[in-house]
């Protein structure tokens, strides 16, 4: 069972809230929810919607063709009619032009009637979300002006919902974050919002300094002196970063990334999605120095590989880049898991004040932390960052997923695919002869995926890129050439449908 | 704790050109963290940030704690450390090029956030270390290979810059005054929030026409006037070698600091801990 719900309408009418409520009732009833965030970059007018894709297993995208529209404007029903299937139900601002602010609330109790969910449910989401009792008259106006068309019922699921973003600062919480230091840019925005909002109950600071070149440089300073730090940014902003990136290297402080792409070049489409900046994340920053990249598909692999990088950047006094997008950051998920017990993270490095005298260098430098610009120092230095990273290769191996296999393990055919793309890709082959490998750290990349490649029939690399950025990286450390590949970078994400159907055609 | 020596002294060896005034800078600034000291700072309490330029090469040369950062960014470097660790005394070390040039925003927003830290800009009106391009403050007609026409643009005034910024302490010194230099530091870094001092510096090989200003300089009291500050500002523009050119306090001002404003840092610098040991 599945069923694809558009909710549109002019920015700041409050779409958002319909598929909150909608989403909490269906969670609450055992049912699985993914919504997808469609909106220009503007806060008030235009035109905005979301997917909410409803489910009774788990769900990671969307279907092409819609079964219900749930339009809060005219140009809702007319922008997307043409996806709607035969028999699908509409629902307009009809009958509720009184309710004003509340018609999103009236146009949820109506979808839960159509789903046949009970009442009492609705009521108390809305009860909850706005201690108002015009709202609570409004969803139940709205839910006895529909009839039970899909008679739904109860699951013995128990799920939460969860975003990207929400995920990565659960785990910078998770791993005792100190400082989080970011200059606004979307789609992190998400990140900044949601540890801004927990840094009094969990004692940590946001800051937000003057640019994103403060943000680099005043997070190493902090860092130098023994706060556990992240920092985060999009494709330009972390443009500006990566000189500071660089100093990392040479510096070895900890660092902890959150790189959130979205469609470039230039200010490119601020608020769409794409997977377009690994080759950024791999390579930001002049001159040669070791980095940890990981790319986490879903919120609970975002938040335990944040864990991750603050684990290993600490210990390894190393740069970790923790790459997503749009679709991963912003999209509600919908899970029964939960993440797992975090690593902890603890400061052992000598700190200025506390430990005495401490130097750090942009500088070539010897022991004592001093430039030099001796050949000896230069070759030691480079031979030392390269050794750190092979130790922390090899603790990775060993200690966490660098790559997940999903669907038929024992396939000869072979999807290849990392990020944001894993939820798609998974409805996609459900119930197709096919392996799914998602690779989670690109950098430190797992040696496990020669041998995977290798076994298989049939290879299909699935990226949301021009150019196969992933495709590329595993050419570079495997030698092998994906020839098969479905690439997408109109903004949109992909369709679980269509892609399935892409994916058929190999 | 680790073992660490308590000499200021480093036998690090020195790579600034002989008779620099760079020399002399370095010494009011030992002078000072000395008589700090006396007065129960610690010295592992001090630390510095750091541009990239003659003046920056002081990191090598003094035994205090240190980030030798990139060019322009010794200012958020130096916020960084107070964000870090609100208990450590720092010092933003710049040239005139790094701080009124590449790194001009941080310098303005130092002020407005007013953490507690010195920003010392060591002011020869030229880049040095990249062979003698025109700065900021370099004067008009300034002639150097990369402006063989001359300096067309008037100098920037980086002490009226501080005062429209909201810069909460500023001061000038003539590094050939080491004691002078070393009482203002001092002030500098006792004073609660951001603190800039300028130092006016020969530079022996580049931009010479603008040296031997010594003439025109002279010592004021302490001010605490706005209106004051601004005419000392406007007393020598930088241009030449015409007017009079105070040195000392120019301006100072007590306002909440970054520490006062952020209760985790006030907590931090009350129970005088870094984050690591929360």
């Amino acid at each position: 069972m599945r069923l694809n719900i558009l909710i549109g309408g002019k920015a700041g009418q409050g779409i958002n809230k319909i598929s909150e409520i909608v989403a909490k009732v269906m969670n609450s009833y055992g049912y699985f929810t993914f919504n997808y965030r469609d909106y220009p970059s503007l806060i008030r007018g235009g035109h905005n919607y979301n997917i909410l894709s409803i489910s009774d297993k788990r769900v990671g995208s969307y279907e092409s063709m819609l079964d219900g529209i749930i339009a809060m404007d005219d140009n809702t029903v007319k922008l997307h009619k043409k996806i709607l299937k035969k028999d699908g139900f509409v629902i307009t601002p009809k009958g509720f032009e009184n309710l004003g602010r509340n018609l999103n609330v009236a146009q949820s109790g109506a979808l839960i009637k159509v789903f046949g969910l009970p009442k009492e449910l609705l009521i108390n989401e809305i009860e909850e979300q706005f201690h108002n009792p015009d709202s609570n008259k409004a969803g139940e106006l709205g839910y006895n002006s529909q009839q039970n068309k899909y008679g739904l019922k109860r699951l013995p699921n128990v799920i939460t919902k969860m975003v990207g973003n929400v995920g990565i600062a659960k785990g910078a919480i998770d791993s005792g974050i100190n400082l989080y230091i970011a200059y606004p840019m979307t789609p992190s925005t998400g990140v900044l919002h949601a540890l801004a909002g927990e840094q009094e109950k969990h004692g940590f600071m946001v800051f937000q300094p003057e640019n994103e070149i403060s943000v680099v440089n005043s997070a190493l300073g902090a860092s130098f002196a023994g706060a556990k730090t992240m920092i985060g940014s999009s494709g330009g902003g972390y443009d500006l970063m990566t000189e500071g990136l660089s100093m990392q290297g040479m510096s070895e402080i900890p660092l902890v990334v959150y790189l959130s792409a979205r469609p470039g070049p230039g200010s490119g489409i601020p608020t769409y999605h794409i997977q377009g900046d690994l080759d950024i994340a791999l390579r930001g920053g002049h001159g040669e120095f070791p980095r940890i990249v990981v790319m986490p598909g879903d919120p609970i692999e975002a938040q335990e590989k944040t864990n991750e990088c603050f684990y290993l950047s600490e210990k390894y006094g190393m740069l970790s880049i923790i790459l997503g997008d749009k679709h991963v950051a912003e999209s509600e998920f919908s899970t029964s898991n939960t993440a797992k017990k975090p690593i902890k993270v603890k400061v052992k490095r000598d700190l200025p004040l506390i430990d005495g005298i401490v130097k750090a260098s942009s500088y070539e430098h010897d022991k004592d932390g001093n430039t030099t610009e001796s050949a000896k120092w230069a070759k030691l230095n480079a031979d030392n960052r390269t050794k750190k990273y092979d130790r922390a290769k090899e603790e990775i191996s060993k200690k966490f997923e660098m790559i997940k296999i999903h669907g038929n393990p024992e396939s000869k055919n072979i999807i290849v695919g990392s990020g944001s793309t894993k939820g798609v890709i998974l409805d996609a082959i459900e119930g197709l002869d096919y392996k799914f490998l998602q690779v989670l750290y690109a950098k430190p990349i797992s040696n496990e995926i020669k041998q995977h490649l290798q076994s298989a029939a049939k290879v299909i690399l699935i990226e949301q890129n021009v150019t196969g950025q992933l495709g590329r990286l595993i050419r570079e450390k495997t030698g092998i050439s994906i020839a098969n590949r479905i690439l997408k970078y109109d903004g949109l994400p992909f369709e679980s449908d269509k892609l399935r159907a892409d994916i058929q055609q190999f | 704790m680790s073992l660490f020596s308590k000499k200021l002294d480093t036998d690090y060896e020195m790579t600034w050109c002989p008779g620099c005034p760079n020399h002399m800078i370095l010494a009011g600034v030992k002078q000072a963290i000395k008589s700090l000291k006396k007065q129960k700072y610690k010295h592992e309490s001090f630390a510095l940030t750091t541009d990239v330029g003659c003046s920056s090469k002081i990191f090598d040369y003094i035994n205090i704690n240190g980030l030798y950062g990139l060019h322009g960014r010794a200012i958020p470097a130096a916020l960084g450390l107070t964000l870090g660790n609100p208990n450590l005394n720092v010092m933003a070390f710049m040239g005139d090029g790094g701080a009124y040039s590449e790194g001009i925003s941080h310098f303005i927003h130092a002020a407005r956030f007013n953490s507690n830290m010195t920003i010392i800009v060591h002011d020869n009106q030229s880049f040095s270390l990249t062979t003698g391009q025109c700065t900021p403050t370099s004067q008009i007609g300034f002639k150097s290979k990369a402006e063989p026409m001359g300096e067309v643009n008037q100098p920037l005034n980086p002490v009226k810059m501080a005062i429209a910024s909201g810069m909460t302490f500023i001061a000038r010194t003539n590094a050939k005054d080491i004691a002078h230099t070393a009482e203002v530091i001092e002030k500098a870094i006792k004073h609660p929030g951001c603190s800039f001092v300028e130092i006016i510096q020969d530079c022996l090989i580049f931009n010479k026409e603008i040296n031997n200003k010594d003439k025109l300089m002279y010592k004021i009291k302490d001010n605490k006037n706005k209106a004051k500050a601004e005419l000392l500002a406007n007393q020598w523009d930088y241009n030449g070698k015409n007017g009079k050119i105070p040195i000392g306090v120019i301006y100072q001002e007590i306002l909440p600091t970054l520490q006062d404003k952020w209760p985790r840092l006030k907590e931090l610098k009350d129970k005088k801990i870094g984050w690591a040991q929360k």
